[in-house]
């Protein structure tokens, strides 16, 4: 018995159906999957060397060699290049984006231009902002350091950290910016008590990503912050990074070191997810007073 | 005869780009009561309620023609500081739109704003405004509580009382009860009907019967042009243009 033409076309748009279906959900299994067999990867091969003394440690004699000792000083050294650095863009970035935003009107040419420039700088390589600090370095005559270091990081950020600032300062709803104008207030008074605290979680949660990117960043710190296998202490001493530590230990002949290597991953990965959580968490918590 | 709360129009346009939205606009609108502007939707009536406090000032492609006096003076002199004119103001909206703070904060949003600082100052007045708008027993207890998690109506009231707390001599409604539902609704009414006695109130709704209710002036306004106003009895009642009239008994909307 033949089907009538409007049954095999219902056939067919169900199967068609499944299909897509079935390739949607492949696809998102699969990119779960990638994401799995890294941390699995990095864990496998890190495992005998996840022992404490990795973070309260720092490197002692031979470490390289495959003696004892730990990367505290790569811990500690990302955390304060980062958080400086994160400090840094933050207070450049955050005028600029409420200037953006509540004094220029929406389509003038120098808001155009602004954003025009912010595009850009966002699709640089981050080895091409660690050349540029390393540039300035030399042109002040500064050693490659903590600062130095600071400031090219900070370069790198500051695209990640004001694309996010301008995508959760833009969402302020036009009403609630003329509500508070119809009160008589000003664009400074409008911008910092309501403003501000309309978007603050969206602050906190654009912070902490510009931190994550900044502390997985190797080719900007590659030049401008040398490497140390103690803590330091001042801004114009090198300081150690967790990229770099990774990199040093991976190209060792050692397989144990090399297992550091991979511990050292594992490290900042969790030090990331870590922050990747407490992102949303803030978030949600520091949301209560906002306009839904 | 004092001054005070005094708004009038001459001769206004408003373009918005190329398309004029409002079309040589005269206007006075008397002080102390209640000036109800009617009309079918997208005829401008939005419009005319923002060129009272420059709020167009913020809108891109807005261009406003002609005289607006407030108590006497023009407001768009550039002389003149336009926080000083919308203080003079206050806008209840359409959709509530509370800060993102506390209800007491927001409440004294507006005198913080202009210089208040002494904490029994603010929450006397806090409490005056709140009671003012009908608020205060329901909020009494929980002052410091995000002025988000107030029902829409309890919204609606709390702005009422922010926008009175700045100590206005004109309020301006737009729409203020049709995100309401209908108990809210008259509450903010009977509201208003107490507030005209020391405000001049200028209201701007598209429910026939809200204006039968609540003005003593009626402006019709079609397509841009002020087709007709003078008090309610006589524009609702018997009207003097046709349009007017067929808008009146539905057949226009």
């Amino acid at each position: 018995m033949r089907l009538s033409t409007a049954e095999t076309r219902l056939r067919r748009r169900k199967w068609l159906d499944r299909a897509f279906y079935r390739l949607m959900l492949a696809s998102a299994v699969i990119v779960a999957l990638i994401l799995l067999l890294i941390l699995l990867t990095i864990l496998r091969k890190s495992l005998p060397a996840l022992k404490l003394s990795m973070i309260t440690r720092t490197p002692g004699a031979g470490y390289y060699l495959g003696h004892e000792g730990g990367i505290l000083n790569a811990l500690v050294g990302s955390l304060e290049i980062t958080l400086g650095a994160t400090l840094l863009a933050f207070i450049l970035t955050l005028p600029a984006i409420i200037f953006l935003n509540t004094y220029l009107k929406k389509k003038s040419t120098l808001s155009e231009t602004i954003r025009l420039a912010l595009d850009i700088l966002w699709g640089i390589p981050s080895i091409v902002f660690g050349a540029f600090g390393f540039l300035l370095m030399l042109t002040f005559h500064l050693r490659a350091s903590l600062l130095a270091g600071m400031i090219t990081l900070a370069l790198v950020e500051l695209p990640i950290l004001s694309r996010a600032l301008d995508e959760t300062i833009r969402l302020v709803p036009a009403e609630l910016k003329e509500a508070t104008y119809s009160m008589g207030a000003n664009r400074w008074q409008t911008a910092t008590r309501v403003v501000l605290r309309q978007v603050f979680p969206g602050l906190v949660t654009a912070v902490l990503i510009a931190l994550g990117r900044g502390l997985g960043d190797a080719a900007s710190v590659l030049f401008t912050a040398g490497y140390t296998d103690r803590l330091t202490t001042s801004l114009l001493q090198p300081v150690a990074t967790l990229p770099l530590a990774i990199f040093f230990q991976l190209n060792s002949p050692f397989p144990e070191v090399q297992q550091r290597a991979y511990a050292s991953a594992a490290i900042l990965t969790l030090l990331i997810l870590a922050i990747s959580l407490a992102a949303r968490f803030l978030s949600r918590k520091l949301g209560r007073h906002r306009i839904k | 005869m004092v001054d005070r709360g005094r708004v009038s129009l001459k001769n206004v346009n408003v373009f918005y780009g190329k398309n004029q939205v409002l079309k040589n606009i005269s206007l006075n609108i008397p002080e102390r009561s209640i000036t109800v502007i009617i009309g079918p939707s997208g005829c401008g009536k939005t419009t005319l309620l923002k060129c009272f406090n420059r709020l167009l000032d913020e809108v891109e492609a807005a261009r406003v023609e002609g005289e607006i006096l407030v108590d006497g003076k023009n407001i768009h002199d550039p002389e003149v500081d336009v926080t000083q004119i919308r203080k003079k103001m206050g806008l209840l909206s359409q959709k509530p739109q509370v800060l993102p703070m506390s209800i007491y904060d927001n409440v004294a949003f507006g005198p913080r704003l202009h210089g208040q600082r002494n904490r029994k100052s603010l929450d006397g007045v806090v409490e005056r405004y709140l009671r003012l708008a009908g608020l205060w027993e329901e909020v009494k207890d929980r002052l410091f509580e995000p002025a988000s998690r107030l029902s829409i109506g309890q919204q609606q009231r709390l702005c009422l009382a922010r926008g009175l707390a700045v100590e206005p001599e004109i309020l301006l409604c737009d729409e203020p009860t049709s995100a309401l539902d209908p108990k809210s609704s008259r509450n903010v009414e009977a509201q208003l009907l107490r507030l005209k006695e020391n405000y001049t109130i200028v209201l701007v709704t598209h429910i026939l019967r809200q204006a039968k209710r609540l003005a003593d002036y009626v402006a019709f306004l079609y397509l841009g042009e002020l087709i007709e106003f003078g008090p309610a009895s006589e524009v609702l009642v018997s009207p003097q243009d046709p349009r007017t009239r067929a808008y009146i008994t539905g057949e226009i909307s």
